[in-house]
């Protein structure tokens, strides 16, 4: 009895070997980057992590196929020192069935958030090597940042404009007010005075500038 | 309308200032780094100061003492020199307004760049994903985010520059804003400007020491300096090495544009400008020094930091390969290991050598680049890898603001000050005149920001001044010294500030200058023949990079339409002058140069 089990047990195992290889056709080639990702506080790979993510993988496929998958189902082999290895699932039903790649795949791409987060990995430092993962969907903005930014400066700037030239036409009301009594003035004079002098008057100077001018 | 009187600076610093703030601009930031690692370093300086003292300083000093004496722009100020040089001052509007055209389009890019950096992430360090959101944008991919941010989200540019498309609405508003804001700057003439270029002028220099601290305490940087002011003296008997520096010495100093007649024509006629000439050079010069320092460092740090990312790529590329701990090579090892595993799995390690790059800190180093591709490409890569980069680039763009707005307000003013001595406007109000110039340059820089819109900015930025502006101050400089006098020329300077020119500027100014820019002028001209037709970098976007492409026939008729019709005021405006002479028979100079200004 003891005979026969212990060599259903070597030709399960060599089965397994046989279903789980480098290269397997339905199998994934799972590479692990921890020290990348953790630094200082990384952890030492070892069997139990093994057992983990086994434990994941068949979470996984329970989730996406709803059969009773279990850590035997999930066999691993070919690890390296990487931290890389070789996984192939096998049907409940069937130990020596395996599960189709496809199907495998979408699993993982289903639960792959839990199966990261449960070694503290990410996309980028738990690959699965045919699998990519499905990149995050960008939020675009309600209004463009910089549109805003835009109006701010534009806003700031044309108010400064609106102020200078508001400035000016009020200096230029404020000039024209004092030329006009100033002319007055000046007028009254030159005609107490009977020549056309020069006197204090705007007017007259704005005449000697003229005369510079056209010296060119 | 009342004339007022020639309105003045406020104090001499106002004018040194602008002066400054017109000189340091965008060359000295992207393209003096670029001549001094092409040149050989360090030993670049030799040639450049040598280049300032023959050339620099003594047409600088000549153009302000030529605008205080006459107090008008260049137009009228040439025109009293002799009737008959008219067309130089002419020659200089004209290059000043192609100039104003493209140039401010450089700050509507500065403003684009400025209003993305207040992101959380900045747009030119990721790549956006494609529609099917299975991975980056192909473009992205092939180029770099930051090209692909620059040429397509910045730019949208076209294959080639025949290909015309509709204008980018992004770039349009920047250019509209960029030009309120000049308008802003000008609009009360030197009294608004007098009072903005306090700031225009100083604080670049604050984010200059700013950037020269970070810079340096950049990762890697060191090795960017290092390499920079490394002399390679046997550069200096490159002929091209002394032709470089000259040119670089002549477009940095803003000579021929009008401006700097402009500026010192606002001057209180005693001023002295003779210490202000030699003061600003030397602040030009000291600022092109400073900003290639800061540029090296940056250049360091960006060549540092893409060798390290190729070291780790390799090191990855190894560590899957042959499965080996990931504590077990450290980049340090990478090169040691690449020779052990090739002698010990020779067949594998074959296998993934055309995977393998060649990661090179010298070769990283050596990619010069010059122009808004240094400024706007390598720059923001290099930005995106400090940490806090949203900072970094928000201070740096708008220093690049700051430096091309300050250039700006002397290009506007070389076109505004001779027009304002015209009797024709003189009756429009200052506001009013100068709105009119800036709405007229807006619309038609309008055709700068359509889908090859860069293209034509090329081409502006490469042919519209340089060639014009050698004649120009080829023109100016042997009018002065031989049609004018330097006698005269003496005399006047002795009426403003009191003593005579001593013989160093005499000589420079009849001999060795004019010696210099016919030797510039004549190799511009023979590398133009020799250099067959004109060509251009037109962005490819299947290869992912620029390729040298030739421009089209109207492309170039366009190219030599620009370079004549600068050049070709001179004699058009002398033989007109003639022609009036001859009409109206012998009439005293001052009737017969009052008919050219009406």
């Amino acid at each position: 009895m003891e005979d026969v089990v212990f060599l259903l047990l070597c030709v399960s195992s060599a089965a397994a070997a046989q279903l789980c290889a480098p290269d397997a056709s339905n199998g994934y080639k799972v590479r692990l980057s921890i020290l990348t990702a953790l630094g200082d506080e990384a952890y030492v790979w070892n069997d139990s992590e093994m057992f983990l993510f086994r434990a994941a993988l068949a979470f996984a496929m329970r989730t996406a196929d709803g059969q009773n998958y279990n850590v035997s189902n999930v066999l691993v082999c070919d690890e390296t020192p990487r931290v890389s290895f070789w996984f192939v699932v096998t049907s409940p039903l069937n130990p020596t069935l395996l599960v189709e790649r496809r199907q495998v795949e979408e699993a993982v791409r289903k639960s792959r958030n839990r199966i990261n987060s449960a070694f503290m990995l990410t996309d980028n430092t738990l690959e699965f090597l045919g699998i990519p993962p499905t990149l995050a969907a960008p939020v675009p903005p309600s209004s463009p940042p910089w549109l805003i930014v835009f109006g701010v400066v534009m806003g700031a700037v044309g108010a400064g404009i609106v102020l200078v030239l508001g400035t000016s036409v009020m200096q230029r009301r404020r000039q024209k007010k004092k030329e006009q009594t100033g002319i007055e003035e000046g007028e009254e004079e030159s005609r107490a005075e009977g020549n056309g002098a020069a006197s204090d008057s705007v007017y007259n100077l704005s005449f000697s500038d003229d005369d510079r001018l056209t010296q060119m | 309308m009342i004339q007022d009187a020639r309105p003045n600076w406020d104090n001499p610093l106002q004018f040194i200032l602008a002066c400054v703030s017109y000189a340091v601009g965008l060359g000295n930031v992207w393209r003096f780094p670029y001549l001094c690692q092409m040149h050989g370093g360090g030993g670049f300086l030799i040639p450049y100061f040598i280049m300032l003292i023959l050339e620099g300083i003594p047409l600088f000093y000549m153009e302000l003492a030529i605008g205080q004496k006459m107090s008008l722009g260049s137009i009228g100020a040439w025109t009293a020199i002799s009737p008959y040089l008219g067309g130089v001052g002419l020659a200089s509007v004209v290059t000043s307004l192609y100039l104003c055209l493209y140039y401010n389009v450089i700050n509507a890019w500065s403003f684009w760049y400025l209003f993305h950096s207040f992101q959380s992430v900045l747009p030119w360090s990721v790549c956006p994903m494609n529609s099917n959101r299975t991975g980056p944008i192909e473009e992205c991919e092939i180029a770099t985010p930051t090209q692909y941010f620059f040429y397509r989200q910045t730019l949208n540019i076209s294959p080639s520059i025949e290909e015309h498309g509709g204008v980018s609405t992004g770039q349009a508003m920047c250019l509209v804003l960029a030009w309120i804001l000049t308008y802003l700057f000008i609009v009360r003439g030197v009294k608004s400007t007098g009072k903005v270029v306090y700031f225009t002028s100083i604080f670049p220099y604050m984010v200059l020491f700013i950037y020269l601290i970070r810079g340096i305490t950049l990762h890697g940087a060191i090795n960017g300096v290092k390499y920079m002011f490394t002399p390679k003296l046997e550069q200096l008997l490159n002929p091209t090495t002394w032709i470089n520096a000259a040119t670089q010495i002549f477009f940095s100093l803003g000579l021929g544009f009008g401006t700097l007649i402009a500026f010192a024509s606002y001057n209180h006629y005693n001023n002295n400008f003779e210490r202000q000439a030699i003061i600003v050079s030397l602040i030009n010069c000291g600022t092109s020094i400073f900003a290639s320092i800061v540029t090296f460092a940056i250049y360091g740090f960006k060549a540092t930091v893409n060798y390290e990312n190729c070291l780790e790529r390799t090191r990855l590329l190894l560590l899957n390969t042959f499965d080996l701990a990931e504590d077990s090579m450290s980049i340090d090892q990478v090169f040691d290991w690449i020779e052990k595993l090739n002698a010990t799995y020779p067949l594998q390690f074959a296998e993934i050598a055309n995977q393998l790059e060649p990661c090179n800190l010298e070769s990283e180093l050596d990619t010069a680049v010059e122009g808004t591709g240094l400024a706007f490409i390598v720059y923001s890569e290099a930005i995106k890898n400090m940490p806090l980069p949203q900072l970094w680039s928000v201070l740096y763009f708008f220093m690049l603001l700051l430096l091309g707005m300050g250039s700006m307000l002397g290009n506007i003013t070389a076109i505004i000050t001779p027009l304002r001595d015209f009797k024709l406007v003189s009756h429009l109000s200052d506001e009013l005149l100068n709105g009119l110039v800036c709405v007229f340059c807006m619309l038609l820089g309008l055709g700068f920001t359509t889908t090859s819109g860069n293209y034509w900015f090329t081409m502006f930025n490469d042919y519209g001044a340089n060639f014009s502006l050698l004649f120009i101050v080829l023109i100016e400089v042997i009018a002065v010294s031989y049609i004018y006098g330097i006698k005269r020329f003496e005399k006047d300077i002795e009426d403003m500030i009191g003593h005579r020119p001593n013989w160093y500027w005499k000589i420079m100014w009849a001999g060795v200058s004019p010696v210099v820019l016919i030797t510039l002028f004549v190799v511009y001209i023979v590398n133009y023949i020799r250099g067959g037709t004109p060509t251009y970098q037109a962005w490819n976007k299947e290869l992912g990079k620029s390729v040298v492409t030739d421009y089209p026939v109207f492309g170039q008729l366009f190219i030599g339409l620009l370079m004549m019709s600068s050049v070709s005021c001179v004699p058009l405006t002398a033989l007109y002058v003639f022609c009036m002479k001859r009409k109206r028979g012998n009439h005293p100079k001052r009737r017969a140069v009052s008919t050219v200004s009406t």
